[in-house]
């Protein structure tokens, strides 16, 4: 997992954040409640050459901008199906293509006579790029949020699905996501926000041509489509969020700040979104290994020579190591997350006027 | 207009209305993040440029591969300025990711590291460097011109102490079916499309001088041209440019006082 390094803080004041994070009700260092978000700022077409573009600004001074830029393309036609199965895979294996559930998907009509609407994108025509300040495009960071954000966005095959025109064009999407500031905490909820928004506000050309003919669009811009349809009438699915979420003994809390992140006993990355019956879906969930586990921890009294304590052998100080609880002020957290614990985590997101739902409604409120 | 000459010699209006003279629509703010030293974000016209400053401070850990060495002067008596140019992808008309050896982008950040050299007070910081971070979130002309603003405003942000801003401007030779010399204005600000049609070059002055500001003698800072134009109209072009420069100055000027006064009343209140 992503290396996450540089966290100035003593094993003392390590041991304060964790003992008071710990309680119940937990005590955070800004006072907030558990569910509560910080405040931020988030400006959606920012970008006049994008097809849509977000800015989101959290408190804590992390920035993010979005653009997101659309380009037709020809479609390599899939090779030939092998004993009637479907070769196309996708880039993440996540399913027939999109067709999970739908075989013969082609064939399929609905009670209006119009083809069926799922299963006809690829996953390699959305093609998302993160770019952090100071880092090459290869780093650890960089290519896992990557990773983990066209993961959430192409995990409910809705997205890809859009981005069909006909059986030779699509349309590529390209999201270039620009971290503009140092990455100073786990940028993941940020950047995944600004996406959220992005693709909300992206816009693609209105098709004028029918068919499989060459692609013609609409030069009128004010014509143009909305990606993801507001109309009530569609209910169409909104692109995913991804948000953090820590725990520390059996307290959850959401939106971790750098201080709090250090302490976590454990991390996990959420993506949710909106399904059409209006109730949330959780598809992506990642742990992430927790900053806490390359705290420092500090030195117990027996291997302290300052303390009066003998040299030893590397591994008489390696035993002492194993069972030094209770000895030390801040011990790194061992083992992994309880299944209570992650399943009350996914409880609160998803569940009717849970954290998913505001967070959601938040961001909506940001489109005019 | 470019290609089709007759079109400006009967108006004289340019293709986004401008006269010969006019500046694009220029606008900025002065720290506009929080969490770097300093912060400016400028649009000039569609041109829109987010800079950010971070120093003086320690000498990081070597460039990794890919980064030109900036050839500074000794690091023992003076700062070291590191210019880094970040060109989105999402800011052409072309969805295009740039690589990091782009050599235009790598001249240009050097021009810019040149510029800033010959103003700041780098002899202040020994053993130190000074990193602007350009991020360009479009671009319709002007580029060079536009970073040099954005820069000038940052570094005032994070309060590193220099003689004078440095603003600039692109300055083009107007086509005419003629060749006579006369009748031909240079054009001030151009967009894009201007950019690639017409010889221009990028003129960059500080106005440092006897201290009264905008009424000392400017000095050039930053003189870039890759196209050819004729002998002739390049006093013209120049005169036009410095000019244009010690307007943009006062603005850009304008900017840092609305952002000081609004620092002073949220002191004093």
């Amino acid at each position: 997992m992503a290396p996450y390094t540089g966290i100035p803080l003593s094993p003392a004041e390590l041991s304060y954040l964790h003992t008071s994070l710990a309680q119940i009700p937990p005590i955070r260092p800004d006072g907030r409640a558990s569910t509560h978000f910080r405040p931020l700022i988030a400006e959606t077409e920012v970008l006049p050459a994008a097809n849509g573009s977000a800015r989101i600004c959290f408190a804590d001074g992390t920035e993010a901008i979005v653009g997101v830029k659309a380009e037709v393309e020809q479609t390599r036609q899939a090779p030939a199906s092998i004993n009637g199965e479907k070769v196309d895979e996708g880039m993440l294996d996540l399913g027939g293509g999109g067709a999970r559930d739908v075989k013969d998907d082609e064939m399929k009509v609905d009670g209006d006579g119009k083809k069926q609407q799922t299963g006809r994108g690829r996953d390699e025509w959305l093609e998302i790029s993160i770019d952090v300040p100071g880092m090459r495009d290869d780093d650890a960071l960089p290519m896992f949020l990557s990773a983990m954000l066209t993961e959430a966005l192409l995990a409910d095959g809705g997205l890809r699905d859009k981005l069909y025109i006909n059986t030779r064009f699509h349309w590529r999407l390209y999201i270039d996501i620009l971290l503009l500031s140092q990455p100073l905490s786990y940028p993941l909820p940020l950047l995944s926000l600004t996406t959220h928004l992005a693709l909300l506000s992206t816009r693609l050309p209105a098709l004028i041509s029918e068919k499989d003919e060459d692609p013609l669009f609409n030069d009128d811009w004010e014509a143009s489509t909305h990606l993801y349809l507001r109309d009530d009438q569609h209910q169409q699915q909104k692109p995913s969020v991804t948000l953090l979420v820590i725990s520390v003994n059996d307290n959850i809390l959401f939106d971790p700040s750098k201080e709090e992140l250090a302490v976590a006993d454990a991390v996990v990355a959420m993506s949710v979104t909106q399904s059409t019956d209006n109730s949330l879906k959780l598809i992506a969930l990642r742990t992430v290994d927790p900053p806490s586990r390359l705290t420092a921890a500090g030195t117990p009294n027996a291997l302290n020579t300052s303390a009066g304590a003998q040299s030893l052998g590397a591994a008489e100080v390696a035993a002492i190591r194993e069972k030094d609880m209770g000895a030390t002020v801040w011990r790194p957290p061992r083992g992994g997350l309880k299944r209570a614990v992650l399943a009350k985590m996914i409880k609160m997101v998803v569940e009717k006027n849970g954290v998913g739902e505001e967070v959601l409604a938040g961001l909506v409120g940001v489109e005019v | 207009m470019p290609l089709d000459t007759s079109t400006y010699a009967l108006a004289h209006l340019r293709l986004d209305g401008r006269r010969w003279n006019e500046l694009r629509h220029l606008h900025a703010q002065i720290s506009t993040q929080a969490s770097s030293d300093g912060s400016s974000y400028l649009e000039q016209g569609n041109t829109k440029i987010l800079c950010t400053v971070s120093g003086p401070q320690e000498q990081r850990r070597n460039a990794p591969g890919g980064r030109q060495q900036q050839a500074g002067a000794g690091s023992d008596t003076e700062a070291q300025i590191v210019v880094e140019m970040n060109l989105a992808a999402f800011s052409s008309t072309d969805r295009k990711k740039r690589a990091r050896s782009d050599k235009r982008v790598q001249e240009m950040q050097f021009t810019i590291a040149e510029a800033f050299r010959g103003t700041l007070f780098t002899n202040l910081y020994p053993h130190s460097t000074i990193t602007i971070t350009l991020h360009v979130l479009s671009q319709d002309g002007s580029l060079l011109t536009a970073c040099l603003n954005a820069a000038t405003l940052a570094l005032v942000d994070a309060g590193i102490p220099m003689s004078d801003y440095v603003s600039a401007v692109t300055v083009a030779s107007a086509p005419s079916s003629d060749q006579s010399l006369d009748e031909v204005d240079p054009l001030l600000d151009l967009n894009g499309l201007e950019e690639q049609e017409l010889p221009f070059m990028t003129v960059g002055t500080t106005a440092a001088g006897t201290g009264e500001g905008v009424e000392g003698e400017a000095k050039i800072m930053v003189l870039v041209m890759e196209t050819k134009v004729q002998m002739g109209r390049l006093e013209a072009m120049l005169s036009v440019g410095v000019d244009g420069c010690r307007r943009v100055r006062g603005l850009l000027d304008d900017v840092v006082r609305t952002q000081g006064r609004r620092v002073m009343e949220n002191k004093i209140s």
